[in-house]
């Protein structure tokens, strides 16, 4: 099989025997998959520069299997690097996509999300919205989707004054004193999330806690590393160096 | 105990099983005279280099010899990556400062945070003062990147200088594979974070 000049970004790369690569890409019309990117490190392959992540490229490769043969790669547009935190933030996307993607399945509504969400960091920098966003299409796009308009035990719309217990397996449900094993979460903060408008900062602190909670479900035990020096990285600018 | 062999020559990056029962069968049939010494060599080599104490570089003595120069710049300090990457600075001529070698780099995806890195060996050698300026030489990918950001924050909370070797290094390039005027030219025209 060949592929001709399909457009894909890099998730991810690692060393293949002496100059080679295997990179992770993400094609918007055939998903997640590997490819052997022969001799790529070797300066007159003409990969070395182009095989970056966060920039659009226009792949062909040739071969079935797990792992077909990157035969080229062109840069669709100049090099746009992304610095500091919006890297850490970008390095988070990659992650989640690395983790809860299988290969070849194609996710053309998710890919333009993730289109976006690299956009949105570049234009406005880190921040919270952008990953919450992300999360949220990348579980619906997986057949998981949040329940955010509605109380899934009283059928009724999400008021935006109440507060709800969210069970991450079911959806919110009215917290009338009952303990239930979930996370509270107000309505306001529940249609927010559905708006995709996260303005607020009870609807930020409350959604970040929920998003966490609902993909914890889906990546089992093993944290997000990305999340990790994100938050190490918090910890270091707060980190006072004066001696006690 | 020729399985054996093969099995350990497939521990060299590049060389898979096929390669390596060549190997295996070249020197057993045709070198074994080349095949002792190489043997001795690397037997010399476990028992004699280990890392340097202060930039962690490959070293016979507990300071390797640019540490323990009495011409080097001490209020320069460059990171690197890797040895390599240190070794391919040093071909290019230019500069006269010290290193530190990171002995990788951050890459969350590989599971390889700051704490996977010697950055509080780098932390204590920017307390005790004298560097200056830190120049930051990671490698131009997204991983060099992130690692420069993370390292000239932690140098930024002390006071240091920081700055960053050039563009001219191509974007996405690694330092061990690109040619020495490039080189030069990136570790002349580095610029401020
Ligand atoms: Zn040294």
């Amino acid at each position: 099989m060949r592929v001709d000049r399909e457009i894909g970004y890099i998730l991810h790369t690692r060393n293949y025997r002496e100059t080679s690569l295997i990179v992770e890409v993400f094609a918007r019309r055939h998903g997640r998959l590997g490819l052997i990117a022969k001799g790529a490190k070797r300066q007159k392959s003409g990969m070395v520069g182009i095989l970056n992540s966060f920039h659009p490229l226009l792949l062909s490769w040739s071969g079935r299997g797990e792992l077909a043969t990157l035969t080229n790669a062109e840069s669709v547009s100049a090099y746009d690097r992304l610095a500091g935190d919006t890297l850490y933030c970008a390095f988070y996307l990659n992650e989640l996509l690395m983790r809860l993607l299988h290969r070849h399945d194609a996710h053309e509504t998710l890919f333009d999300s993730y289109q976006e969400a690299l956009a949105t960091l570049r234009t406005q920098g880190a921040g919270e919205p952008v990953l919450r966003i992300f999360e949220k299409r990348l579980l619906q796009e997986l057949g998981y989707a949040l329940v955010l308009d509605h109380d899934v035990e009283r059928a009724q719309s999400i008021d935006p004054e109440a507060l709800y217990q969210y069970v991450p397996e079911r959806g919110p449900i009215q917290a009338n004193g009952k303990q239930r094993h979930g996370i509270e979460v107000h309505g306001t903060s529940l249609l927010d999330l559905d708006r995709e408008e996260l303005e607020n900062p009870r609807s930020r602190r409350e959604t970040k806690r929920l998003m966490r909670a609902v993909l914890a479900r889906h990546l089992g035990d093993k944290p997000l590393q990305s999340r990790l020096l994100l938050q190490q990285v918090f910890k270091l600018r707060a980190d006072d160096l004066s001696p006690e | 105990m020729i399985e054996g062999l093969k099995q350990a020559l497939c521990k060299l990056p590049g060389v898979g099983p096929r390669t390596a029962q060549r190997m295996a069968f070249h020197l057993l049939e045709r070198d074994r005279e080349g095949a002792r010494h190489i043997a001795e060599a690397l037997t010399s080599a476990l028992q004699n280099i280990t890392n340097c104490t202060r930039c962690n570089n490959f070293s016979e003595q507990e300071l390797c010899p640019i540490c323990a120069s009495a011409r080097r710049k001490a209020e320069q300090l460059c990171v690197v990556e890797s040895p390599a990457d240190l070794e391919a600075i040093e071909k290019a001529g230019v500069y006269q400062g010290m290193y530190f070698v990171l002995m990788g780099r951050l890459s969350p995806l590989d599971g390889v945070g700051p704490d996977d890195l010697r950055l509080e060996q780098l932390e204590q050698r920017l307390a005790e003062g004298g560097v200056q300026e830190l120049i930051l030489a990671t490698n131009l990918t997204v991983e060099g990147e992130a690692t420069a950001h993370y390292i000239g924050e932690l140098a930024q909370k002390r006071g240091v200088e920081v700055t960053r070797i050039a563009q001219g290094v191509p974007v996405g390039g690694e330092l061990e594979y690109i040619d020495r005027n490039t080189l030069a030219h990136a570790i002349s025209g580095r610029h401020k974070l």
